[in-house]
């Protein structure tokens, strides 16, 4: 650095013309309208692939989609969710056991996109929080609910969002 | 040698290799589906294409293509690429995209090569043929839709097990495997149908969506349902033991093992004894370890050492019997047996109670006498070898005893003592390696002295024990048995038999009978002692009990097995023993304290140092000693003269399926039992 | 006599007069917080406190309300007594110093004549109050940040004590009535800008001057961008972190108050106090009232400013480091003021001859 760059400096740090900028800008910004939104009585957009919290879906017959092929478990980064499956009484693959640990999920949605059959996804509901840590441990027939749930929301963002996938 | 170029590198090879064995010794994997080196080949699956010179120009077919002296074979040019890719696009044309819904799915060969030749996308717009499901009994299901016509079931069902009830009918794109009769396919060997398959079509019925391979921790070790310890691996998940899949061990048991030993691992989780258990007012309740120690402690104090007796069952580990062993000798206890069928073997050389000939020696023997066995349920692997010995035409097979189907032709020589007298001064035959199978049919009978005195003789007149081959070989039905009889687990200075203390306690003459896993004895004679039962299993000898020590099964437990050849083989802990269960040795070693006759040894390590010192025959890990001492063995000393009774051989087992407290405990054994009932009942009706 | 000069009504005036300031003083706290809020979200673009009451004016009752009803959490091995007399000491001295503040000509409870050295003593040893809270807090982070805050404060209390030497230098006075009374008639009296015409030429050292006051009683508040005794990536909330409930309350209240007091010295000791910035005449026939009333409406807006322009550096100013900050105080401020000092000493001697 120069000489004459370094008094430069000095003098501006002097000044406080770094201060007086930075002092314009905020009364510039303060007049700028807010960006606040007031959150339980306003709502920001969500992104069709937003990752929120999970839940299992069935066919518009009512079956449910999952057929315990484990992938999603297999991919599952934080090994979060534990599956057990056994034949049904007609013979399909179906799981008895499905439970995510939400304590240990990250929300990376790769389970998601593992599903060969579109079982198991994060849906748009991220207002889930709880008074206590079990009941983050999802189990089977609360995913379930969840889909029944939100089934809509997802099937709409499915849909939007299968053109770029 | 003849030299071949396998991708510019040379190899030399043996004359009548095929290309695909040429270029595998080349370090080069050629994919296939069809091909099985213990199977006939087949060549129907074409995915092994290579391209060769000089020959056509087209590829060959590598695994029916003998190698010629300098050849050029070619496994990775881009004809071979594109013919290999064609094959398989062909193939997936008709095979079902349900990968996430396939037990075979993570272990399977179509779904590994078609990461390397698959295409991404299908152009195949018809509809994909949809194949009937078959019946193949209770351990195979099937999904014939994903078959892919290999034939491998068909082959191994007809060359290896025997059986010809599979086939592939019709042509072209209707060719579908089916069983005749759509009947349960019978052979003890049916497990590994489902091994052999590439894809899913058959999968095993009782693991069906239970797990995926990645989710199982692997566990190389032995198996106990037989006398042949053959090389399994035992996959498990968390606590729970979920299948049995073979390990190639060429010595023993190739790549096969027999449907109990696959099959029986839901008995694992079933019937187990979890913790302690002492009968009070006539009903057993569940205790601590203390109060049991405490109970057995008090009888044992106020009992006398003729009073007491230790009986080892069939499926305990040379450790437990060691450490059992070692503390009722030091009670001063001379009834101890490990024999519970009641076999007269355990006196004399080691060499009279072991398979000498070994199981890899039946590819060399050129006649064999089976004498009251039979191989088909007592030891189904070993027989699917002497039937492979024999589809070679190079083995005459002779027996004496039950006339069963065993799966090849053999002269049948009569049923009881009285067939072999003809034997016992035949001079010597013209056969170079001639083996007498003896099995446990005549060794567990009132009069088994004489006749094993029999056998001795006639195995001596017909030179059956020369140098460098000792063709008397006794097939034993029991894991544990060639151990405990190495160890000396029978009774001391006028001890009594397991027949002996079973009549003593019947007549009230004995105060405790200590039960080391022994179930296949008649507890009904046991009312009038003071049992202890230490096993894993809730099985006969645990409701005859007093006293319940909940042992370890043999995958909850490190230890040593012998097999019926003398091999002795290392078994490994696959899952930790259920509840408060503990391994034997250290329950042995704990009740000792209380005994006030402390054992020695305070770690396995140290045990087997322990029995390593006293039986230096346990140091040779996977070595079977064959023929080593023929030389030196007087085979015709063997037994008692004594009065041979009529009554013919039979063999031990009744029920292959449920010849032990695991087994006995699996549904899927019962399941066995039933439909193999049900299948004979039908042949039988024809 | 007048009830008023006994000493029993002259008690109860000065009761009066504090229990009044006291008041005033606490509810000024109250919207200085909010003021100080909103205007940090307002850089951010945010709406800041809108909930609680008509624009979110009640916010700081709210937390108020909180506060009180929260646990008192004594955490375990603390000194109970120390703990809990280190507030009491900070809220103590901080509503202590207001005594001597002039609000309006005759506005004030102590028209002492050394108010400066008074100030001085409060202010120092509010570093008391920190330390005794850190260090009975039996905590390596509480403790930490209080050392950090006694160092930081003493290094800074050494600058303002010369630059406020510039300013009795000026107005020849340690009373602070006497300070403002010295800058009356208009703005270019202040003492920012040399204290009178003749005095004009020492503007360029006395709006440095202002500046640096400015800027050490940032430091002297622990305010950003010298936050580090509570600097949230390292120490979270510094010697205060033991603290919940009413006791850090207090610590609270008498950090903003030391604020608010800090904003009104500046306004008293460089920008004329009370004083409108203009020659006032008109005011000679005003009643007494409304002219202390006139008055004390320039205070206020000259306290406002300052304490706006205060937010607004802690809205746009990063954090120094630790090393910066001593720095800036030893080895620029205290040199920059010493010259200072001896330039304004300098000019009184030669030009009062």
């Amino acid at each position: 650095m120069s000489f004459f760059s370094r008094i430069g400096q000095a003098a501006k740090g002097a000044l406080l013309l770094d201060f007086i900028g930075a002092f314009g800008m905020g009364l510039r910004y303060m007049a700028a309208p807010k960006k606040t939104i007031m959150y339980p009585f306003e709502k920001g957009p969500l992104s069709p692939r937003f990752r929120g919290e999970h839940a299992l879906r069935r066919y518009a017959s009512g079956e449910e989609r999952c057929i315990a092929c484990k992938l999603c478990e297999a991919i599952c980064p934080a090994q979060a969710i534990t599956i057990e499956a056994e034949p049904r009484a007609d013979g399909s693959r179906r799981t008895t056991r499905y439970d995510i640990d939400m304590t240990k999920c990250i929300y990376c949605g790769l389970c998601q996109e593992a599903c060969p059959v579109d079982a198991i996804v994060e849906g748009p509901n991220f207002e889930f929080a709880v008074e206590t840590r079990e009941e983050l441990f999802y189990d089977k027939d609360r995913l379930l609910a969840n889909g029944d749930r939100w089934e809509r929301e997802i099937a709409k963002n499915l849909e939007l969002d299968a053109a770029y996938r | 040698m003849p030299k071949a170029k396998v991708n510019g590198k040379e190899v030399e090879f043996e004359p009548g290799m095929t290309v695909l064995q040429v270029a595998e010794l080349a370090g080069e994997e050629i994919p296939r589906f069809c091909y099985h080196e213990r199977l006939s080949i087949a060549g129907n699956c074409r995915m092994c294409l290579v391209e060769v010179k000089p020959g056509p120009p087209k590829p060959q077919a590598s695994c029916a293509l003998p190698a010629a002296d300098n050849q050029e074979i070619f496994t990775a040019s881009p004809m071979v690429k594109k013919a290999r890719e064609g094959v398989m696009e062909f193939l997936l044309a008709n095979h079902p995209l349900d990968c996430p819904i396939c037990d075979q799915g993570g272990e399977c060969d179509l779904q590994d090569e078609t990461v390397g030749y698959g295409r991404a996308g299908s152009r195949f717009t018809e509809n994909k043929r949809a194949v009937e499901e078959k019946f193949m009994g209770p351990l195979i299901k099937t999904v014939m839709t994903r078959c892919i016509q290999c034939t491998r079931c068909v082959r191994f069902a007809t060359e290896v097990a025997g059986v010809s009830e599979l086939g592939l009918l019709n042509r072209g794109e209707d060719a579908q495997i089916s069983t005749y009769l759509a009947a349960a396919v019978t052979s003890e060997l049916s497990g590994n149908l489902v091994d052999l398959c590439p894809v899913g079509a058959l999968t095993s019925k009782p693991y069906a969506f239970s797990a995926r391979p990645w989710e199982l921790t692997k566990t190389e070790t032995v198996d106990v349902m037989d006398a042949l310890g053959s090389a399994i691996r035992v996959d498990a998940r968390g606590p729970a033991v979920l299948r049995v899949l073979p390990r190639v061990n060429d010595d023993v048991n190739e790549e096969w093992i027999s449907d109990k030993t696959r099959h029986a691992v839901d008995g694992l989780s079933r019937q187990r004894l979890d913790r302690p258990y002492v009968r009070i007012d006539g009903k057993l309740k569940p205790a601590s370890w203390g109060q049991a120690f405490a109970a057995i402690a008090a009888m044992v104090k106020a009992s006398k050492p003729e009073r007491m007796g230790l009986i080892a069952g069939d499926l305990q580990d040379a450790e437990s019997m060691k450490a059992a062993l070692d503390l009722f000798r030091s009670l001063g206890v001379a009834n101890i047996d490990c024999r519970q069928d009641g076999s007269v073997l355990g006196h004399g050389p080691r060499e009279s109670w072991l398979f000498n000939s070994t199981i890899a020696g039946i590819d060399e023997a050129d006649a064999i006498m089976i004498i009251g066995a039979n191989p088909k349920l007592e030891a189904p692997v070993l027989n699917a070898r002497i039937r492979k010995r024999w589809l070679t035409g190079k083995l005459l097979v002779g027996v004496v005893g039950e006339q069963a189907d065993l799966g090849y032709k053999y002269n049948y020589l009569g049923a009881g003592p009285e067939a072999l007298k003809a034997f016992a001064n035949h001079g010597p035959i013209s056969k170079e390696r001639p083996m007498l199978l003896v099995g446990q049919g005549a060794l567990n009978r009132p009069d088994s002295d004489a006749v094993l005195h029999l056998i001795a003789q006639a195995a001596k007149s017909m030179g059956v024990v020369k140098e460098g081959w000792n063709g008397l070989s006794v097939l034993h039905t029991a894991a544990s048995r060639v151990g405990g009889l190495d160890m000396g687990f029978v009774p001391g200075e006028g001890g009594k038999t397991v027949a002996g203390m079973l009549a003593a306690s019947e007549a009230g003459e004995m105060d405790l009978i200590y039960l080391l896993g022994a179930d296949e004895i008649d507890t009904a004679k046991l009312a009038r002692t003071f049992v202890v039962y230490q096993g894993s299993h809730g099985d006969a000898g645990a409701q005859a009990a007093d006293v319940v020590l909940p042992g370890a099964a043999y995958t909850e437990k490190p230890g040593l097995y012998v097999n019926t050849e003398g091999r002795v083989q290392l078994a490994d802990r696959v899952v930790f023993p259920k509840g408060e269960a503990k391994e034997d040795w250290s329950i042995l070693r704990a009740l000792s304290d209380d005994l006030g006759q402390r054992l020695p040894y305070d770690s396995l390590e140290a045990l087997r140092r322990a029995l390593l010192n006293d039986h230096p025959t346990f140091g040779h890990i996977d070595h079977a000693p064959g023929h080593a001492s023929a030389a030196t063995f007087d085979v015709g000393a063997l037994g008692r003269d004594g009065v041979l009774a009529d009554a013919p051989f039979a063999s031990p087992i009744n029920d292959f399926y449920l010849t032990n407290p695991i087994a006995r405990a699996s549904v899927t054994m019962a399941e066995c039992s039933r439909s193999v009932k049900a299948a004979r009942g039908l042949l039988a009706a024809e | 006599m007048d009830f008023w000069t006994t000493p029993v009504g002259w008690t109860l005036l000065t009761l009066g007069q504090i229990l009044l300031v006291t008041v005033v003083l606490l509810l000024s706290v109250a919207f200085q917080i909010y003021g100080d809020r909103k205007i940090f979200a307002g850089v951010q673009m945010r709406k800041g406190p809108n909930v609680v009451g008509p624009f979110g004016l009640l916010q700081s009752f709210a937390d108020l309300g909180k506060f009180l009803v929260k646990e008192l959490i004594i955490p375990a091995g603390a000194d109970r007594a120390v703990f809990l007399l280190a507030p009491l000491i900070s809220v103590v001295l901080a509503l202590g110093s207001w005594a001597v503040m002039p609000f309006a000509p005759g506005w004030v409870v102590a028209n002492i004549n050394v108010g400066v050295l008074y100030l001085f003593a409060f202010s120092s040893m509010g570093v008391y109050g920190i330390i005794m809270g850190g260090w009975a807090s039996n905590s390596k982070y509480a403790f930490l940040g209080s050392l950090r805050s006694a160092a930081q404060m003493v290094s800074y209390e050494v600058s303002i004590g010369l630059i406020v030497i510039t300013a009795i230098l000026l107005s020849g006075s340690m009373s602070l009535q006497q300070i403002v009374v010295s800058q009356g008639g208009g703005f270019w009296n202040w003492n920012m800008f040399g204290g009178g015409l003749k005095n004009l030429p020492l503007m360029v050292v006395m709006i440095p001057m202002t500046v640096i006051f400015f800027i050490s009683g940032l430091a002297e508040t622990n305010r950003p961008p010298f936050d580090l005794p509570e600097a949230e990536s390292e120490l979270v909330a510094g010697y205060a972190v033991e603290y919940g409930s009413t006791p850090y309350l207090l610590f609270y209240l008498s950090e903003m108050s030391n604020i608010l007091l800090m904003s009104m010295l500046l306004a008293v000791l460089f920008l004329g106090g009370w004083q409108a910035p203009f020659p006032t005449p008109f005011t000679a026939s005003w009643p007494p009232t409304l002219v202390s009333l006139f008055a004390f409406f320039w205070l206020f807006i000259k306290t406002v400013a300052v304490f706006f322009a205060n937010a607004m550096v802690r809205s746009v100013v990063p954090r120094y480091r630790y090393d910066q900050l001593m720095r800036l105080g030893w080895k620029i401020f205290l040199p920059t003021s010493l010259v200072a000092v001896a330039a304004v000493a300098g000019w009184r001697v030669f030009t009062s001859v």
